[in-house]
């Protein structure tokens, strides 16, 4: 079996789970003829016909609202967002009704939706084309949402994802789509939401991140190995939250950072550090610290590697925590 | 054996070239050493030779296009290898979209396996900031306290508790209990080095600010140091002469009010040498704030004669007394210390023929007073006997040139060896 990227992990899940699956069917912008902007859904309108696998107009609220209908329905849809800076549009029916509709409905009705879209930045693309718009889901109740950082995690995820009763944010870090290939299962598994994954072990640090900065994060450890012991964790999923794993880690080690490239104000840092504040205060030996995109819109090209954290960036960080 | 061949660093600092012509196609099989491409770099034009003998599974690039050292050019294997088998390898397109530039690797990751966490027991002690600060404030140590706190955590009242417990033992011992609870700051300090016996001298007070004055200077201005001698045989005898009815009227008569009148006439001639540089500027000063370095046991301080121009030499005379006194016995006025634009030194009333001051930063310049001596001199071809008065000025090269300086020294010496026409300037 050939290692896989991101794109291939993800284009295998929807495949074996749409063959066993009648229900699941793929929805979005060019996911049909053109197989999706990044070639995701590439080959899925060949093999399983115009009727699953459905080029939507380019209306996010209308994908996003006649998914919820689909779901309602009984059918299993994964829609595609071209761009996570094209969900704004969709966030109406993502939180005035997707989310709540088990709620309002007394669990009567449930969503079983998925919706995909490319996340993050560090591409040199343009504003809506580089976001970060995790916070707006997460601070959702009724949303989950996870971000895998390699092609094993894509697809047990994504299946993961796609059998959960409820609605999950797929976000998929476009820098990692091709940037490496793995190792990944012929047949179908999943990874359970709300899990994360300690990705490399020490006892002096903890580094929290996940999507494309998880692999930032390795390379500082890996490059500060001989001076600090550094935890990676690789939180993978935003909402549900994986409390026990991060508190486990930073009690463990005193010390920690929570890198992403979101904004600062409110961001998953921000939640992280309340949940250290109120269970491992104790145990803390350094004020944890957060490395962070600015408040501000997405830069240009140029301007990308000053905003957004990097392996240089966290491991500066490490020394400043450590020194404390 | 498959095998990928990257554009190799060819030296000389060349990161990219053009890849001009492929002399090879895939399918073909090459010999070590033979050319594989010719690749033109800002430098020449060259050939890539092949690493190996092999069989060329894949050409990477097209001819025309720009390549990086460490590209993958080349895709070598022996009879029988391919590259993905095409039956497994799931067909990959480039993206369609316009946005952004998403990098591409076959680069392996390693599989995930099941995270073991080592289990390492909790740092030792939970405390909050605060109270981890009272703890210190109090010397307690902490790691010999029972924590009591809901969470494992030492509370205040623990350390509270453990401060006074403390107290009590030290109250039971011979030696003073210490009043404030507080530990006293233990700092070693040795008495010898490597080499003999030493003292440790704590830089403080007046010391400290001079210590960063001279710094700041020293660290801003460009000095130089101009020096000459003055024939002061005439003021010396006008002096002897008036001083005792000086005396009567309680004035020490000394030579500097003098000196200090024939610097500010000259100053009014150069007033690049009364001033300051204020980042783009130069502020000249329209008055004459004269300072004076005084000595005293606390190190150099320096009062500043305000107006100096408008008063007289008696009243300079018996201001310079008044305030050399106040500042040696330190009950100088801040107000007294500040305003200055020009200072003058005079290091000869302790000895010494010529120095090389400091400048008062942010003034410009600094005047010196050698020790004045008796010297023979010609006057004619006759030996006579003079008295010199060995002058340096010290001024900042930024805002003022040699030339300068030499012209107000000569100014000064012109007033100085003949101060009736000084008077007359007044």
């Amino acid at each position: 079996m050939p290692p896989l990227n991101m794109v291939q992990a993800i284009n295998q899940a929807l495949q074996q789970e749409m063959q066993v699956d009648d229900s699941v069917i793929v929805l979005g912008e060019d996911v049909g003829v053109d197989g999706g902007v990044f070639r995701v859904t590439d080959g899925l309108l060949a093999e399983f016909g115009p009727a699953r696998v459905i080029d939507t107009p380019i209306a996010e609220s209308g994908i996003v609202g006649s998914s919820i209908g689909m779901a309602i329905a009984g059918l299993k849809p994964v829609a595609e967002i071209q761009f996570e800076g094209f969900s704004y549009p969709a966030l109406d029916q993502l939180i005035s009704h997707a989310s709540r509709m088990r709620s309002r409905s007394r669990g009567r009705f449930h969503v079983p939706l998925v919706i995909r879209m490319p996340h993050g930045g560090r591409v040199n693309a343009l504003e809506h084309h580089s976001e970060s718009p995790e916070t707006h889901f997460v601070h959702t109740p009724g949303l989950k949402c996870v971000i895998p950082s390699t092609p094993y995690d894509a697809k047990g995820l994504l299946l993961a994802a796609i059998r959960d009763p409820d609605p999950v944010i797929f976000l998929e870090p476009k820098k990692l789509y091709r940037l490496f290939r793995q190792e990944v299962p012929e047949g179908p598994y999943t990874i359970p939401l709300g899990k994360a994954s300690v990705v490399h072990e020490g006892e002096d640090i903890t580094i929290i991140a996940y999507g494309s900065l998880v692999h930032d994060a390795l390379q500082a450890a890996e490059s500060l190995s001989e001076k600090y012991k550094v935890e990676v964790i690789d939180l993978r999923s935003l909402s549900p939250l994986d409390k026990d794993t991060i508190l486990k880690s930073v009690i463990k080690t005193g010390r920690c950072i929570v890198v992403h490239e979101a904004p600062k104000t409110l961001g998953m840092a921000s939640e992280i550090i309340a949940i250290l504040n109120e269970h491992a205060l104790y145990d803390l030996q350094a004020p944890v610290a957060r490395l962070t995109g600015y408040d501000t819109i997405v830069p240009l090209p140029k301007l990308e590697k000053y905003y957004q954290p990097s392996q240089q960036k966290i491991m500066a960080k490490i020394h400043e925590v450590m020194q404390q | 054996m498959i095998h990928e061949f990257k554009f190799p660093d060819v030296g000389e600092g060349i990161t990219e070239g053009e890849l001009v012509e492929w002399l090879v196609k895939e399918g073909d099989s090459v010999r070590h050493d033979q050319a594989l491409a010719k690749v033109e770099t800002d430098k020449a034009l060259i050939d890539i030779p092949s690493p190996q003998d092999g069989i060329i599974l894949k050409l990477h690039v097209k001819a025309g296009s720009t390549i990086k050292v460490g590209q993958t050019l080349v895709t070598f294997g022996s009879k029988g290898d391919n590259i993905l088998p095409q039956s497994q390898s799931p067909q990959e397109h480039d993206s369609v979209g316009v946005v952004g530039r998403l990098e591409v690797s076959d680069r392996i990751i390693p599989s995930p396996k099941p995270a073991v966490q080592a289990s390492i027991p909790a740092q030792q002690m939970k405390i909050l900031p605060a109270i981890r600060i009272l703890a210190g404030e109090r010397g307690i140590d902490i790691a010999k306290i029972t924590p009591s706190g809901s969470q494992g955590q030492i509370t205040k009242q623990d350390v509270l508790d453990a401060a006074a417990g403390k107290s009590q033992a030290i109250a039971q011992q011979p030696q003073p209990a210490n009043p404030s609870g507080q530990q006293p700051e233990v700092k070693i300090q040795m008495k010898y080095d490597f080499y003999g016996p030493i003292e440790h001298v704590p830089i403080k007070g007046v010391r400290k600010a001079i210590a960063k004055k001279m710094e700041e200077s020293w660290r801003n201005a460009v000095p130089v140091t101009h020096m000459d001698e003055v024939d002061v045989t005439s003021l010396v005898n006008i002096r002897e002469k008036e001083k005792e009815k000086a005396a009567k009227k309680n004035i020490k008569l000394t030579y500097l009010p003098f000196i200090m009148k024939a610097a500010i006439e000259a100053l009014k001639e150069h007033p690049y040498l009364n001033s300051s540089k204020e980042e783009d500027e130069i502020i000249l000063k329209k008055y004459y704030n004269i300072g004076i370095a005084v000595e005293t046991e606390d190190g150099l301080i320096v009062p500043v004669i305000k107006g100096a121009d408008r008063k007289s030499i008696l009243a300079l005379a018996n201001e310079i007394q008044e305030i050399a006194e106040k500042t040696k016995e330190r009950k100088i006025d801040l107000a007294d210390l500040q305003g200055g634009a020009f200072t003058i030194t005079n290091i000869g009333s302790i000895g010494g023929v010529f120095a090389t001051p400091i400048i008062n930063y942010p003034e410009c310049a600094i005047l010196g007073l050698g020790k004045m001596q008796e010297r023979p001199a010609f006057e004619g071809s006759k030996l006579v006997k003079k008295m010199i008065l060995p002058l340096f000025i010290t001024f900042d090269h930024r805002i003022a040139d040699g030339a300068e300086a030499a012209r107000f020294m000569n100014k000064v010496k012109e007033s100085l060896q003949d101060p009736d026409w000084l008077l007359l300037e007044l």
